[in-house]
């Protein structure tokens, strides 16, 4: 049996590196939750590696310094938890050989990994939020989507002004992220001069909150704050809020839940909702994007896919201009060289040396939405400064 | 939003929280008072008739009172069945009971989640805007919810007090020896209240899914506070469990709008406890002999 293994190994290892020494293939991995609850956002990145590939092979490959290379995608689950991550990855970068990676997806598995990718010098593009993803020790750590330090600030000054919202109320989860970030938002609204004047907590399996919104609402707020709530509990939210008579502006400050708000409240409650919105569902660009996720996964495309295909977009660009597919310094190099590249997100760059001493954050517009007739429509457009 | 506004609209909360405690109590305590078992799986029969209410209304779009006959009577039959094959056996034995029943619960969870998925779903309102009467406003649904309830128990009632069978009920729930000799098929009848029981679940929970969601996690609430409601209003007694759930449902409502919902739920154990204290056998039970 042993003897019967090693003949096998030995052969597949043969079949493998004859493979790559003829057809010029180019590995991207794919690391991601691609089972389980996180299935929705995994599946945006892995679709957003699959068309960025698909459009350089159907051009026959990715043309760098004078040779083609055909991508292929090389995709592995980590289950949404660090110890898994971790193992995967191992495998892309000792197996497989990888150098290019979309992934990690959550906080844990990055913190976890990012050591490795660091010490391997393997360039990742992460969904984590986590403020610690992007320093100046992991140099190899990009991220292009915009997490919620960024948006947030400029969100709530466009809200505050623009609806002239002075008392603020909102009610969030009993453990410690929801206690985190009410208390993030406390502080953003009293920055720009609204106050925060009804904080609840409630326990997470809790379905009946009118009597905690009874108590919020007898404060006299003028606007409503979801962040914190998972995207169902926000609809029912909003769907109780209205039937306590509550008119005024209700505001959802965190991750795209619009979807579910909808679902759950119906058209005529969500009126004079405002809702964070990553990517502006009116550019022809985007429409084109959303057809052809839809058409090829039968699934609704997450809006964080396209900026997952746009920084694939920007690394395929920086390998062309390095004139190197296994260099991962010469292309970390030319990719924070490209300047106002042109996505379907609109003109990219990248920021964030400010706040995290690391410069490898996607700087891309974001938009606030207003729920009008049961469908989002943009009424802002922001940058990390401001929204107008 | 002043005192006169809260004060009602706390009243009418814990109306209809009342009215589906009342509901899971009467059920819970009835099956206790005939046949001496607990039954821990009554939340999950909660849960599918959430379920059945949801399906047949959102995918069949029949009128919503046909959902509700649906659910009890499905649930009612399933109930009985399972009283047949899976509590019978252990009718000597209250302990072991108590663990089937737990078993069933445990069963019937993962089912759903299995079936169902774990992710709560939202369901439509059966009917929708507001009463205002002067500066209060009432969601509709919500007091659907509370009429519906008082319908269902008082048909409850009169089927106890006024017809043959629920005489016989209540004749094995005082004295089971008492009530073979006088003819009663036992056999017949714990079957019979247990479905009844899980049946009026399965109707709380298929009149909560438009007001909350449904979800296999639904029951689990309900389940404990109809527990709580059981002990507060004396084991067996089915006044007591109206009484008890009414006044359960107040003290969360009030305590949850004056003082928060981690208060609320410290204070309303406590409250449970000090009544305790006073009356052990629950507010209308009687002390066993």
């Amino acid at each position: 049996m042993r003897g019967f293994l090693k003949v096998a190994l030995l052969s597949a290892a043969c079949a493998v590196s004859s493979y790559s020494a003829s057809a010029q293939t180019l590995k991207l991995g794919v690391l991601a939750t691609l089972s389980g609850a996180g299935t929705a956002w995994g599946m945006a990145m892995q679709g957003a590696a699959e068309l960025a590939a698909e459009d350089v092979n159907s051009k026959g490959g990715l043309e760098v310094a004078g040779k083609k290379y055909k991508v292929e995608i090389v995709a592995y689950d980590d289950h949404y938890k660090a110890a898994d991550a971790l193992t995967a990855f191992n495998r892309m970068v000792y197996d497989d050989t990888i150098k290019f990676v979309v992934g990690p997806l959550g906080s844990a598995p990055a913190l976890a990994l990012l050591p490795v990718s660091t010490e391997n010098k393997v360039i990742t593009m992460t969904m984590a939020f986590t403020p610690k993803a992007l320093s100046a020790d992991y140099k190899y750590s990009f991220r292009p989507v915009i997490p919620s330090d960024v948006f947030s600030d400029p969100q709530i000054k466009w809200v505050v002004q623009k609806l002239g919202a002075k008392k603020i109320g909102g009610l969030f989860p009993n453990d410690e992220s929801g206690q985190q970030v009410g208390a993030a938002n406390e502080a953003a609204y009293e920055a720009v001069g609204a106050k925060f004047v009804a904080k609840e907590f409630f326990e997470r399996e809790r379905v009946d909150f009118v009597p905690l919104l009874t108590r919020v609402l007898a404060k006299g707020i003028d606007a409503f704050e979801l962040n914190g709530n998972a995207p169902q509990t926000a609809g029912l939210l909003v769907k109780q809020l209205r039937e306590l008579g509550f008119k005024g502006p209700i505001i959802r400050t965190g991750g795209d839940a619009t979807a579910d708000i909808l679902k759950v409240a119906g058209k005529d409650a969500t009126e004079n909702v405002y809702v964070h919105q990553p990517i502006n569902t009116d550019s022809p660009a985007i429409q084109e994007y959303t057809k052809r996720f839809e058409t090829k996964y039968k699934t609704p495309l997450n809006a964080f896919s396209p900026f997952f295909y746009a920084n694939v977009q920007m690394v395929f660009a920086a390998m062309q201009k390095s004139g190197t597919v296994t260099d991962s310094d010469k292309v970390r190099e030319a990719l924070l060289g490209l300047k106002d590249f042109e996505t379907l997100l609109g003109k990219v760059n990248w920021i964030g040396e400010a706040q995290w001493k690391s410069n490898q954050q996607l700087d891309a517009p974001f938009y606030v939405a207003q729920l009008k007739g049961g469908a989002a429509q943009v009424v802002a457009k922001c940058t990390p400064k401001v929204c107008e | 939003m002043d005192y006169s506004i809260l004060l009602a609209q706390a009243v009418l909360n814990g109306l209809v929280i009342g009215v589906m405690y009342m509901l899971m109590a009467v059920g819970f305590t009835l099956v206790f008072g005939i046949m001496r078992v607990v039954n821990f799986a009554h939340g999950e029969f909660y849960m599918l008739g959430a379920f059945t209410g949801f399906f047949t209304y959102v995918y069949w779009e029949i009128p919503f009172i046909v959902c509700l006959l649906i659910a009890a009577l499905t649930i009612g039959i399933l109930g009985m069945l399972v009283e047949r094959t899976l509590i019978q056996p252990f009718r000597s034995d209250e302990m072991s009971g108590m663990i089937a029943t737990l078993a069933i619960s445990v069963i019937i969870q993962n089912g759903a989640v299995l079936l169902w998925g774990p992710q709560p779903r939202a369901m439509p309102d059966i009917v929708t805007g507001t009463l205002a009467i002067g500066p209060f406003s009432f969601p509709w649904s919500r007091l659907v919810v509370i009429a519906a309830a008082a319908l269902i128990f008082t048909a409850f009632w009169l089927f106890m007090q006024r017809t043959r069978l629920g005489r016989a009920m209540r004749a094995v729930a005082q004295d089971t020896e008492t009530a073979l000799i006088q003819g009663i098929r036992v056999n017949y009848i714990y079957p019979l209240a247990f479905g009844m029981s899980v049946a009026l679940a399965a109707l709380a929970g298929a009149l909560m899914g438009p007001v909350f969601s449904v979800s296999p996690f639904v029951g689990l609430t309900p389940m404990l506070k109809a527990f709580v409601v059981v002990i507060l209003g004396g084991l067996g007694s089915v006044p007591g469990a109206v009484v008890g759930g009414l006044l359960l449902g107040m003290i969360e409502s009030f305590t949850a709008t004056i003082f928060g919902s981690l208060m609320s739920d410290i204070l309303q154990l406590l409250l449970v406890i000090l009544i305790l204290l006073v009356r052990p056998a629950g507010l209308l039970g009687q002390r066993e002999a």
